[in-house]
């Protein structure tokens, strides 16, 4: 109690002078915060403004999911569907699809924001919701795709800064002309070439299943792990060629605008050894914008994930959703969108957070 | 000096075009009396023969001739998705630009918005309401998705443009808004525009043929990509038919490859900087 007491005599506790240390304090911190602040702002905007585009745009689609899957059910058995237009009318009501659009997207936006990206019942596996069916799926192409996708990243970078660090010795030329073929060749060329070659010509590595069908998946028996990453070597590596070529030679044009630079050339006057100016000069500089791109390439591979799941087998997203665009599954769709917006999005975000701890010259740009 | 990357790029960019227009005029006279392109004219999936150098593909048709037209059919939609992506991308990236501020920062998270929405899925999702595609169709619906990127680079152009002292000149002359809109900042936009339309062309015809092979746009006349999805889903692999999917995939290489040729050929002549690098060579 007298320990208390005495601690508010303290100057520092008075509430007033509290604040102005406080001010004092974060003084120096002030661009970063507001930098901060700022890129969430626009995060938040963007996320909902994209969020509601896609709303719109999956609900001015003519007619309602239900009256075309019955519409599909007739066309199949060529025949009517006794009572089609009550089911339909009665799944819209306990769907809240009979409701205005307005209502319907008030609660869109409570459900996806508050509730934890609820999308409602998927129509495929019907009692199951939305969620559950994406999220089952996700660390199929989480695994395949971020696993490539940092692979990638990391031969790129390592190439990348070699072949700029060379200039134009060697090997390096045709390493570029290569590497520019790579990252010309649409995702789908490469994907398709190694599964003739690889696949069907030599028979190396198998193809068209993520693991053999006689096994259950299990995650606890390695002989599953085992079968499922022999599976993977000829997606993973396809994935690996076809992005890494794109890193190396965004990685070599930033080396080469970094050894332009004057205080490369002065590190180089000082007589530093070139080891440590391509490690602490050189390396360093070009490596932040190509943590940027890192991010982008992580976020906008869902065209990549849809065309790349349909040709190699993938059980992911992308699977996914094919069989719910062939079921007329709305809410997957929806849900499968929503998810690589955010995504993009957020890794936008995390990327652009954490710029200016990486590197001092964002946060003097704000001053 | 002649620019060898330049040149091997416009090469290959008309030898294209002209396979493109001429092809069709010439196959019919090697087939008289049939028509090559009609679904079921010869056996199905037919081994290489004098008659048909890359066989026949699924539905009976000779693979050269498809694939000839198929240039042309791909070029037409690749230049219809094109120029829509680029009308749109360059109004909106030009008044985001050019009018600036408030109208400014609002464009531009409505392009950040447009373009994190992904194109495909929205797309496959069209399909769905399209029974019958015809290039058009195609190429509009793909230039409708596709122009954000050309109106973010737009939009980067404009800036510095406006910023230019010509402009600052025209100002001062009391030239009114729209001469130093298109006497001034236009023509100094022209290149960009001419490239994003290449580009956004090239990218549409590689949009089409994913598409294709993930099994959207039936009902389309043989594209390079419906070629491939046909002879990658069909069978013509296992029979040894390669020639179906590698010669147009081999084609789409070419015009991308061409127009990157043709990019840095021009940044190396109009760069000094590149200039010099190049000449070091």
């Amino acid at each position: 109690m007298e320990r208390n007491l005495k601690s508010l005599d303290k100057p520092d506790r008075n509430p007033a002078q509290f604040r102005s240390t406080l001010r004092n304090k974060l003084q120096p911190y002030t661009p970063v915060i507001m930098y901060i602040l700022r890129r969430f702002g626009i995060y938040l905007i963007t996320v909902w403004g994209a969020v509601t585009l896609a709303f719109i745009f999956f609900h001015s689609m003519p007619g309602d999911p239900f009256s075309i899957i019955f519409s599909a059910l007739e066309r199949e058995n060529i025949g009517r569907v006794t009572g089609g237009p009550e089911v339909a009318a009665a799944y819209k009501r306990m769907l809240g699809l009979d409701q205005p659009l307005f209502i319907q997207y008030i609660f869109f936006l409570r459900n996806v924001l508050i509730r934890g990206f609820d999308l409602g019942p998927s129509f495929i596996n019907f009692p199951q919701g939305t969620r559950e069916v994406i999220f089952r799926q996700l660390p199929w192409t989480i695994g395949y795709f971020t696993t490539a996708m940092l692979i990638a990243w990391g031969i790129g970078t390592l190439f990348g800064a070699l072949l700029g660090w060379m200039r134009r010795k060697g090997f390096t030329s045709v390493a570029i002309a290569i590497a520019t073929l790579l990252q010309i060749t649409p995702v789908y060329i490469i994907a398709i070439a190694a599964i003739i070659l690889l696949g069907y010509q030599l028979q190396w590595l198998p193809t068209g299943q993520p693991y053999d069908p006689g096994l259950m998946p299990n995650w606890r028996d390695w002989n599953f792990i085992k079968n499922v990453l022999w599976h993977a070597v000829m997606p993973v590596s396809s994935m690996v060629l076809i992005w890494g070529a794109s890193f190396t030679l965004g990685m070599r044009s930033l080396m080469i605008s970094v050894l332009g630079e004057d205080y490369l050339t002065y590190a180089n006057a000082k007589g530093l050894s070139p080891a440590i100016v391509l490690r602490d000069y050189a390396f360093r500089n070009a490596l932040l914008p190509q943590v940027t791109s890192l991010g982008i390439a992580l976020g906008g591979t869902i065209n990549g994930v849809l065309i790349l799941e349909a040709i190699f087998v993938i059980p992911g997203i992308g699977g996914i959703f094919i069989r719910a665009m062939a079921l007329h599954d709305f809410n997957v769709m929806q849900g499968v969108v929503l998810l690589s917006i955010v995504t993009v999005l957020t890794l936008g975000l995390i990327v652009d957070l954490f710029l200016p701890f990486l590197d001092p010259r964002i946060r003097r740009l704000n001053d | 000096m002649i620019n060898f990357k330049l040149t091997i790029g416009i090469l290959l960019i008309a030898l294209l075009l002209v396979t493109a227009i001429v092809g069709p005029l010439i196959t019919p006279h090697f087939f008289p009396g049939e028509d090559p392109t009609e679904v079921g004219a010869y056996p199905t999936l037919d081994l290489p023969s004098p008659k048909h150098p890359l066989g026949t593909d699924i539905l009976g048709r000779d693979a050269v001739v498809i694939i000839i037209n198929g240039i042309r059919l791909s070029l037409i939609i690749g230049v219809v998705g094109g120029f829509m992506s680029t009308l749109i991308g360059v109004i909106l990236g030009f008044i985001a630009g050019y009018v600036g501020k408030r109208t400014d920062t609002i464009l531009r998270i409505f392009i950040d918005m447009v373009l994190v929405i992904p194109i495909l899925p929205l797309l496959l999702l069209l399909s769905l309401y399209i029974p019958k595609w015809n290039i058009f169709t195609m190429g509009i619906l793909l230039g409708i998705f596709s122009w954000a990127f050309v109106a973010r680079t737009t939009r980067a152009q404009v800036l510095s443009l406006r910023e230019r002292s010509y402009v600052d000149l025209a100002r001062l002359n009391n030239e009114g808004t729209l001469e130093i809109i298109f006497e001034e900042l236009l023509p100094g936009l022209l290149p960009y525009v001419i490239l994003s339309l290449a580009g956004a062309t090239v990218g549409n015809m590689l949009a089409e043929a994913g598409l294709q092979l993930i099994g959207i746009g039936a009902g389309l006349p043989p594209t390079l990509g419906s070629i491939m999805g046909r002879a990658y889903n069909g069978g013509a692999l296992s029979l040894g038919l390669y020639g179906q999917l590698l010669i147009p995939a081999g084609i789409l290489i070419m015009v991308f490859l061409a127009l990157n040729l043709i990019n840095m050929g021009l940044e190396e002549r109009f760069n000094p900087r590149l200039r010099q690098y190049a000449e070091e060579r």
